[in-house]
């Protein structure tokens, strides 16, 4: 018994021993492990973890390039890039010592909340204080300086040290701005990153934008980091220049008489386009949305994007393929009785009452007549529809534009086959409904009646140049030959001149040139509502067309209005003297136009006009710009102009004293020259050209003094 | 005076030497690690490393109260310290502030203390008093289950703090029980549950179902082919298929954090800037601190912060990047020395009490050293706990401190006790 219990001590005993050593194994196993890893990793791979650190405090950072400007056609900047600097300020950087930052804090406060203006002095120093405290290393100082501004700033109170020892960051940034502020804003677009691109910016984004250029950098500190070498790995190519075909100038008269418009009718949106006939370069296009009862903004581009029923705009079209297909003439008379028309249970009126009788295609046209229209149209195609569609598919009024800019949609014209075609689709098309088309759409084609039958792409840019040389122009584009035939295109034209000269837009006539254009009064369907608007009331859209002069014509315009609803709706009413307004500022700067118009050199001047005494040069310069005969030619510098019955005659200019030639008669600028040149000191007295002159000697001065007054 | 000669006579002044040696490369450490050149002055307290200066000087004055304490008032005041200290366990989870996703820190003015830290000693004088107790048998289930619940309360309770590092670091105490006459099938049944768990992360569930079976066909074939092994057999094979079957299921009950941690060390997931980013910064900056390192408060990684949490869990990464192999072997090598003095002294000790208590600290320590160099090291995942007497943070050295500190106290105490 007793050596059994010692025989279990010595197993207990030796029991432990085997414990305590398993023990110790279990942690030199472990340390063993944590050796051999350290090992590994410090011998071994030391030289991979080391390449590893390497990269890890180098980075590549990309260089922003330069995005291109755009200009408008005559060579305005409309939109561009400058810098613009975000400033931040390691407020809690370690070489910023306390006693330097409680030093400093006070005048630096001061003259951030001076040069702000958004904090106190109090606000600053509470702010920058607590956020040195709670170790920020990155305070906002501003979003946004400009160069100018940063100059400025960079000299305040521990930033003038600098980005190392007084913790001042830039960081440098590119702001889009358009100097034009709202001119053409939305043609131009912008360049935020957005799935659907807007305007020139968006789709000539790729053109716009450049390539990036990479730097490699190192870091020195927490927040620092210097280039390795002197130069950009990649330099950044900048971006191209985009010029437009727009016209700043006309661009404004546009947007400006659109906006009064829409101000008094209390529209709720308009657009406007303006296009050059011979090549479709869009000169102005104006988009203005309602943001209150007196400000309009470009915010959507209506002229392109929204798709509407024409109206009466499309009777062009319509009447056009009647007599391209030859199945009428001007001359073909129609019954507008009192001005409804009952088809098949369709109810047609005209926009005036009591209707026009029997009248001819040509004054239908004149008239706008509903009825008319519809008349002629069923009486020639009820038979065969498609044919009418076709004829229309033939003029070219149903094509997609494919511009260059976002948003157009294909016309939507159904032909016979589609579902919702119903027997009242013909008529009603004829005048305008049961089919959408875009404003620039319309355009396109009475543009292209206008040229005479060739068609011709709206174009919005001109050409994309790089540093000053061009890279891709964009030449005119013609989409179709000729739509119809000379002599159709010849009647429709005459129609055209026709609705101005006494038809419904007899207020675009005007002395001076000659306009085409036709009016357009749709109402408008609206979601849900049929075509009356919120308030119950009908809702329009009033339209403009046509182009000008007459002959040779030279730039085609439509005005949109829609829902107008101060006092009138009519196209000609409320689209008018837009149309007017536009125009009439293209006719004052297009010496074209003017060319065209005073036509008659053989014409003998009236009356020979007045030419003040002066320059010899001057004189004949202007009087073979006014075709206006000279006699008595001499070569003193300066002359003495005398009116005759048919010419001025010229003389040497008479002295009234020795070597004081009389300045009588001349303007200022030439009077002074002649007496300064003969050494007298002048004294002038009034405005106007010189009435008198007086010989004076003052006592103070060498020189004599002549005293000229000017009446 | 002459009561704290002998004192000091008794000491063990390898421990205390070994002690003083690392808290002082820890501080050096935590110097370097948050090294600014503006705040140059390694005693400027508004700095981390004057701090934690202030935190060693009063760890010192904890030591020193410790070793003037009579030997017997820690057998002595077990329970009553455990039960303490679980109950400050149940208030911070009331009153703890959150700090980075943990309630865990009961804050006294500015300074914060961690219940848990303290709750390690309490747990293990705990354990010391059961098992030291004459009449107690480790073969008895009851002694198993009372040792188990001492154990994991603090855990489960450390667990809600959502301190998953911390709790995991009791479970060390398996190996104290194993010293005590737990038996080694346990132990190792523990170890094959870990790497079971591992592979169960690692394998498709059903291949490794598989290979277990073929395994325990394999182990039937070399036996002697009797029912009962045949029973133990099948029952080995059914329980490793429900733990490795309940591994995935639980696996999925995790934080997403604690997921894509265990993910990204299992190589699963490559994360460099989330969870796979402190480990592959703490591995360049001590990979690249090659043989003998770049010199001190040399190391780039350490001085642009590219380290997160280098002063507290990552700190070996400075010993790592700025001495070198050399560096990081001496400072292993004398924990090791540490591990090995406290066995030997455990080993020594007369009374179960203070021999369990010793096996304690080491485990602690053990479990500290292992898994947190060898998470900067990427050999375990990275659970967060500091390195003992290295990192910064007051409760953690204050927690060693008194750790060691009554182990050196029992030990300098042990003439005196009567076996």
């Amino acid at each position: 018994m007793k050596k059994e219990i010692k025989n279990t001590d010595k197993d207990i005993q030796k029991d432990i021993r085997i414990r305590a050593r398993v023990v110790y194994a279990i942690v030199f196993v472990f340390a063993i492990s944590i050796f051999s890893r350290i090992l590994f990793l410090q011998l071994v791979e030391g030289d991979f973890w080391k390449e590893k650190l390497k990269k890890q405090n180098t980075e590549i950072i990309t260089i922003e390039a330069a995005r291109g400007n755009i200009f408008s056609c005559d060579g305005s900047l409309m939109a561009t890039s400058i810098p613009v600097f975000e400033l931040r300020f390691e407020v809690a950087s370690i070489n910023i010592s306390d006693e330097l930052f409680n030093s400093k804090i006070d005048s630096l406060a001061i003259c951030l909340s001076s040069f702000f203006k958004k904090k106190t002095i109090k606000q600053y120093k509470r702010d920058l204080i607590r956020a040195r405290r709670n170790n920020s290393h990155s305070f906002l100082i501003a979003k946004e300086v400009n160069f100018n501004e940063l100059r400025e700033i960079k000299k305040f109170p521990i930033f003038r040290l600098g980005k190392y020892k007084g913790g001042f960051l830039t960081l440098q940034k590119n702001k889009r701005i358009r100097p034009f502020k709202n001119l053409a804003l939305r043609t131009l677009g912008y360049d935020r990153i957005s799935k659907n691109p807007v305007g020139i910016e968006g789709s000539f984004d790729n053109d716009l934008k450049g390539i990036g250029g990479e730097r490699l950098v190192q870091k020195i500190s927490k927040n620092v980091s210097i280039p390795v070498n002197d130069e950009n790995e990649i330099e950044p190519k900048d971006g191209n220049d985009i010029v437009t075909t727009i016209d700043i100038k006309i661009q404004d008269v546009a947007h400006k008489a659109l906006e009064k418009q829409l101000i008094a009718e209390h529209a709720d949106h308009g657009c406007l386009i303006l296009m050059e006939v011979k090549t479709g370069e869009v000169k102005a296009i104006v988009n203005l949305s309602k943001i209150d009862s007196t400000q309009y903004e470009e915010i959507k581009n209506y002229a392109i994007g929204e798709s509407t029923e024409p109206g009466s705009t499309f009777k062009l079209a319509s009447l056009l393929v009647a007599l391209d297909d030859k199945v009428s003439t001007l001359d073909e008379m129609v019954e507008t009785g009192d001005g409804t028309y009952n088809y098949r249970g369709l109810i047609i009126k005209d926009s005036h009452d009591g209707g026009s009788g029997k009248i001819s295609l040509q004054r239908v046209f004149e008239e706008s007549s509903n009825v008319g229209t519809a008349k002629i149209i069923t009486r020639h195609y009820e038979k065969n529809p498609q044919k009418f569609i076709d004829g229309l598919n033939r003029i070219g009024i149903t094509r997609k534009l494919n511009l260059d800019i976002p948003g157009e949609k294909k016309p939507y014209i159904k032909n016979t086959k589609d579902p919702l075609w119903s027997d009242f689709s013909l008529p009603e098309m004829s005048i305008g409904y049961e089919e959408q088309l875009a404003p620039i759409q319309i355009l396109t084609f009475y543009n292209a009646v206008a040229n005479n039958g060739k068609m011709m792409k709206p174009q919005f840019i001109r050409e994309i140049k790089s540093k000053g040389s061009v890279v891709k122009k964009f030449e005119p584009v013609v989409l179709q030959e000729k739509i119809a035939a000379e002599e159709s295109i010849q009647m429709v034209k005459k129609m055209l001149e026709a609705v101005v000269e006494h038809g419904t837009a007899t207020n675009l006539r005007n002395s001076y040139y000659k306009i085409a254009a036709k009016t357009g009064t749709a109402q408008i369907a609206q979601d849900n509502k049929g075509y009356k608007n919120n308030k119950g009331k009908k809702s329009y859209q009033a339209s403009l067309c046509g182009y000008f002069p007459t002959i040779n014509p030279l730039y085609s315009m439509i005005i949109v209005v829609t829902n107008p609803s101060k006092r009138a709706y009519y196209g000609n009413e409320v689209a008018g003297p837009v149309f007017r307004e536009v125009a009439d500022k293209v006719y004052s700067t297009s010496t074209e136009m003017h060319q065209l118009i005073s036509v008659d050199t053989n014409k003998v001047l009236s009356r020979i006009p007045f030419l003040k005494n002066g320059s010899n040069d001057d004189i004949n310069i202007i009087a073979k710009a006014l075709a206006v005969p000279l006699t008595g030619a001499i070569e003193t510098e300066w002359v003495y102009a005398q009116e005759n019955q048919k010419s001025i005659s010229l003389n040497a200019l008479p002295e009234v004293a020795k070597g004081l030639p009389n300045v009588i008669g001349m303007g200022l600028k030439d009077a002074i020259s002649i007496l300064e040149n003969n050494k007298y000191h002048v004294i002038v007295n009034g405005k106007g050209k010189v009435k008198k002159m007086y010989l004076q000697q003052l006592q103070n001065t060498k020189k004599p003094s002549v005293k000229i007054e000017l009446g | 005076m002459r009561k704290q000669e002998g004192i000091l006579k008794n000491l063990d002044w390898t421990l205390v030497g070994l002690y003083l040696l690392l808290i002082f490369m820890g501080w050096l450490s935590v110097y370097a690690s948050v090294y600014n050149e503006e705040h140059k002055d390694i005693t400027d307290f508004s700095q981390k490393y004057g701090k934690q200066l202030v935190w060693i000087l009063s760890s010192l004055f904890i030591a020193l109260l410790i070793l003037v304490v009579e030997g017997n008032f820690f057998a002595a005041f077990s329970y009553p310290i455990y039960i303490i200290s679980m109950l400050m366990l149940v208030l911070v989870l009331f009153i703890g502030k959150e700090v980075s996703g943990s309630k865990s820190w009961i804050g006294v003015g500015d300074f914060g203390i961690q219940p848990a830290e303290f709750a390690k000693f309490a747990t293990l004088m705990a354990l010391a008093k059961f098992l030291g107790n004459i009449n107690i048998k480790m073969d008895d289930v009851k002694t198993k289950v009372i040792c188990a619940a001492v154990i994991v309360l603090p855990m489960i309770l450390i667990f809600f703090e959502h301190e998953t590092g911390v709790a995991l670091v009791y479970s060390c105490f398996i190996l104290v029980m194993y010293r005590e006459g737990l038996s080694g099938n346990i132990l190792l049944l523990g170890v094959t549950m870990a790497f079971l768990f591992l592979l169960a992360l690692l394998i498709n569930v059903y291949v490794l179902i598989g290979v277990l079976c073929f395994l325990c066909f394999l182990l039937f074939m070399v036996i002697r082919k009797t029912v009962q092994n045949a029973i133990v057999v099948v029952v080995i094979f059914i329980l490793s298929s429900v733990s490795v079957y309940s591994v995935q299921f639980a696996f999925e009950k995790l934080e997403p954090h604690q997921k894509k941690r265990i993910n990204v060390f299992l190589g699963k997931e490559s994360d460099k800037k989330k969870a796979g980013y402190n480990v592959n910064q703490s591995l360049i900056a001590i990979g690249s601190g090659g043989v003998i390192g770049k010199g001190y408060l040399q190391g780039t990684q350490t001085k642009y912060d590219f380290v997160p949490e280098q002063s507290t869990d990552f700190i070996f990464c400075t010993v790592g990047e700025e001495f070198g192999f050399v560096g990081s072997a001496v400072v292993v090598s004398l924990f090791l020395f540490l591990l090995i003095r406290i066995i030997q002294v455990a080993e020594r000790q007369r009374s179960p009490f203070s021999r369990i208590y010793g096996y304690g600290v080491a485990s602690v320590i053990f479990f500290h050293v292992l898994v947190n160099i060898g998470m900067t090291i990427g050999l375990v995942p990275v659970i967060g706990i500091p390195l003992p007497f290295f990192s910064y943070g007051g409760s953690s050295l204050w927690a060693f401190t008194i750790l060691l500190f009554i182990l050196i106290k029992l030990d300098s105490y042990r003439l005196e006790i009567l076996r």
